[in-house]
């Protein structure tokens, strides 16, 4: 088994507050990975501690075999993330902010990536307005095609449904559970249980920063038993303890 | 209104706790009172050297200079707390959802900023003054008028902004034509008096000889222009969505030669189409340097050959040192962060743009060297100003990194920022004074500038970006 990203008692802490409190954990290579949580769990302070976004307090990481503290902007290179409030830049439009990541990301063909993403995501008729003047779907929208406009190994995103219509939510699904297929790695984070239960192959469970469980969806069919169930019979534990 | 009121005052204070600590942004009034208070005793030494009606202009001209600016960032404090806390909002935008008309909301919205000013930077200024009297010698009815006058000051400074923003709203050509009309109302008044037109700025003229009919008269004009705002503000604001073509891809050709080309296309799209680079250098660069300049000709006499121009262009420095905040209010790190893009790349990127932008400056000095008659000195001045610039700007980014904004109310850091800046003027102004060409020695601020470039860089990516 290819680790894609092993952390180990990986902590942050805002003054008093754990927000991830020694989390160890491993995502293999080809899985989708969920990583869920009630709010405030630290799902989203996870991700961005996987991506280099922010330092950890405490532990170590290593994603696609970079370490998170050392080398960021090379994680961040190989990766596609989706944060989950983040919008697109307000003034540049659709078409100009794929253009602009595919210069970051130095992809020559970066326009032609781009009119792909709007014919898959059906948001053609919109790429030359503003990002300031999008509905927050087809922001999401614009989101999501700039994590993968790159093609990256592995992708992080934080709330992959969110802000999409039922049509849309079935549309990314399908593309997700494809993109794992050809051995790339999926790692999102998400509080709607029965999208996890339905598209992922492995999940943990975070609350109050620390990890509950890690494992397999299969293992729960095996012992017939179904993620919400699972879940909130686990968080309610903690929150006993 | 009154629970609206006490809504918006702690929504304004927790915005400002938010960005700079509780305790730093408390610490704020008290700095300022202490310094008017330090001050006070300090004035028989600087009316050595200037007399005391000049310094009373000066900062006469600075609470003008405050009004404008809380006025500015008023107008567009929501969409900078959403670039920099996410999906924020703010009271003053909630007509949708509150039974109230966007109208009330303005007029609480200006209330609440008169009264949270006036105790935040007004009143701690005059206050001190006035507690030092006993000590000085100084008139307690005349540091008491004083206290007025700056208020009055900073009062005319908010309300002009309002009324010419809600002019803006309506017509930008009718804004032109306001700024048009007032350029030559005041033209014509010192044509025909043969005075500078500051000195007729009510407050000034209150301040130097006070009667309550010019108390009365003050304060008549200001209600005017308030309601004139209030009168002239418009709800209705059909945003309007519009296509445009792409312009990032030729403008990042273009700016090959740039570090970061598609960084720098980015900024200048944001600077072009939130139209901040009509009204940020109409409002915070044009103006306040036209208000100085005619403050700071009052004391033309008490400089030496070339040393007003050598005054201003160190003055131009340092306003146009904050163009920095123009090229970063619009943006967190949140949107770089899902790309490759270091906290330092990011920095450098905006410095750059921000070089750029020292064309205005650098153009603007120019020009007033050229129409003061003051020609031999343009190529001093212009060196003067844009050193003073670079010199401020690179500590600005040592010490705030991309948050220039959010910073200037930290008292550890704005104290750091004026010893460090205030040095430098004080011994460049001095320079300048010595010959015309004195001034091109600010060139050697170039080596502690690329210093602290170097510094911020190191220290701003080892630092977790706040904002998103």
């Amino acid at each position: 088994m290819t680790e894609v990203i092993a952390a180990s008692e990986l902590s942050k802490t805002y003054g008093e507050v754990k927000a991830v409190d020694a989390v160890t954990l491993s995502v293999r290579k080809g899985a989708l990975f969920g990583l869920l949580g009630p709010n405030g769990s630290g799902k989203t302070t996870m991700i961005k501690l996987l991506t280099g976004q922010i330092r950890p307090t405490g532990g170590s990481a290593v994603v696609l075999g970079l370490d998170i503290v050392k080398d960021p902007i090379g994680i961040r290179e190989r990766v596609g993330i989706i944060p989950e409030q983040e919008t697109p830049p307000s003034f540049l439009t659709a078409t100009e902010y794929l253009d602009f990541v595919g210069a970051v990301r130095k992809i020559p063909d970066a326009s032609e990536r781009a009119e792909e993403w709007f014919d898959l995501l059906e948001f053609k008729d919109k790429r030359n307005v503003l990002c300031k003047d999008l509905s927050r779907g087809t922001r999401q929208k614009l989101m999501f095609a700039q994590a993968f406009i790159h093609g990256p190994v592995l992708a992080l995103i934080d709330e992959p449904l969110i802000n999409f219509d039922p049509i849309m939510q079935d549309l990314v699904k399908e593309y997700l559970a494809d993109y794992v297929k050809k051995g790339r790695t999926i790692f999102i984070s998400t509080h709607i249980l029965e999208v996890a239960e339905e598209i992922c192959s492995d999940f943990a469970i975070l609350h109050r920063g620390r990890l509950l469980h890690s494992g397999p969806v299969a293992d729960l069919a095996l012992r017939n038993e179904h993620l919400p169930g699972f879940f909130l019979s686990l968080v309610r534990e903690g929150r006993h303890a | 209104m009154p629970e609206l009121f006490r809504n918006m005052m702690k929504e304004e204070w927790r915005v400002h706790s938010t960005m700079f600590g509780s305790i730093s942004f408390a610490l704020f009034p008290v700095m300022i009172f202490g310094i008017a208070f330090m001050g006070a005793f300090l004035l028989p030494l600087i009316q050595a050297a200037l007399p005391a009606g000049s310094l009373a202009v000066l900062v006469h001209a600075n609470f003008l200079l405050l009004g404008f600016l809380v006025g500015g960032f008023g107008l567009i404090g929501n969409e900078v707390m959403n670039r920099r806390f996410g999906q924020a909002s703010l009271l003053a935008y909630s007509a949708r959802s509150l039974p109230l008309s966007e109208r009330f909301i303005f007029v609480t919205f200006v209330l609440k900023d008169i009264v949270y000013y006036f105790f935040f930077w007004v009143f701690p200024f005059g206050f001190g003054y006035i507690a030092a009297s006993p000590f000085t010698g100084i008139p307690l009815e005349r540091t008491l008028l004083l206290l007025v006058t700056l208020t009055l000051a900073f009062l005319f400074g908010l309300c002009t902004v309002f009324i010419l923003s809600t002019v803006y709203a309506r017509s930008r050509a009718a804004l032109w034509l306001a700024v048009i009309v007032l350029g030559v109302f005041w033209g014509s008044l010192a044509a025909v008096t043969g005075m500078n037109p500051a000195l007729f700025f009510p407050p000034l003229l209150l301040y130097f000889s006070f009667s309550y009919a010019s108390l009365v008269l003050s304060c008549a004009l200001l209600l005017l222009l308030f309601l004139l705002s209030v009168m002239l503000f418009s709800p209705e604001y059909a945003g309007t969505v519009k296509e445009v073509k792409n312009s990032f891809s030729p403008l990042t050709r273009r700016l090959s030669f740039f570090p970061d080309p598609p960084l720098a296309a980015k900024d200048l799209l944001d600077l072009h189409r939130s139209g901040s680079v009509v009204g940020q250098t109409l409002f915070s660069f044009l103006i306040p340097l036209v208000v100085i300049w005619f403050f700071l000709s009052l004391l033309g006499p008490f400089f030496p050959p070339h040393g007003l121009l050598f005054t201003f262009a160190i003055l131009t420095g340092v306003i146009a040192s904050t163009m920095y905040t123009w090229v970063t209010m619009f943006d967190t790190f949140g949107p770089y962060a899902c790309l490759p893009v270091s906290v330092s790349t990011l920095i450098r990127s905006k410095v750059s743009t921000f070089a750029v932008l020292q064309a205005v400056p650098a153009a603007f000095i120019a020009a007033v060297a050229v129409l003061t008659g003051d020609a031999p000195a343009l190529v001093p001045a212009v060196v003067l100003c844009l050193a003073v610039s670079f010199y401020a700007v690179s500590v600005t980014v040592w010490l705030t990194g991309l948050s220039p904004n959010v910073l200037v109310y930290d008292v550890r850091v704005l104290i750091s920022y004026l010893i460090l800046v205030g040095i430098v003027l004080t011994i460049f102004s001095a320079v300048s004074f010595a010959g015309l060409y004195y001034a091109l020695t600010s060139v050697v601020l170039v080596i502690p500038s690329l210093l602290f470039f170097r510094r911020a860089m190191v220290k701003w990516d080892t630092v977790d970006q706040a904002g998103f």
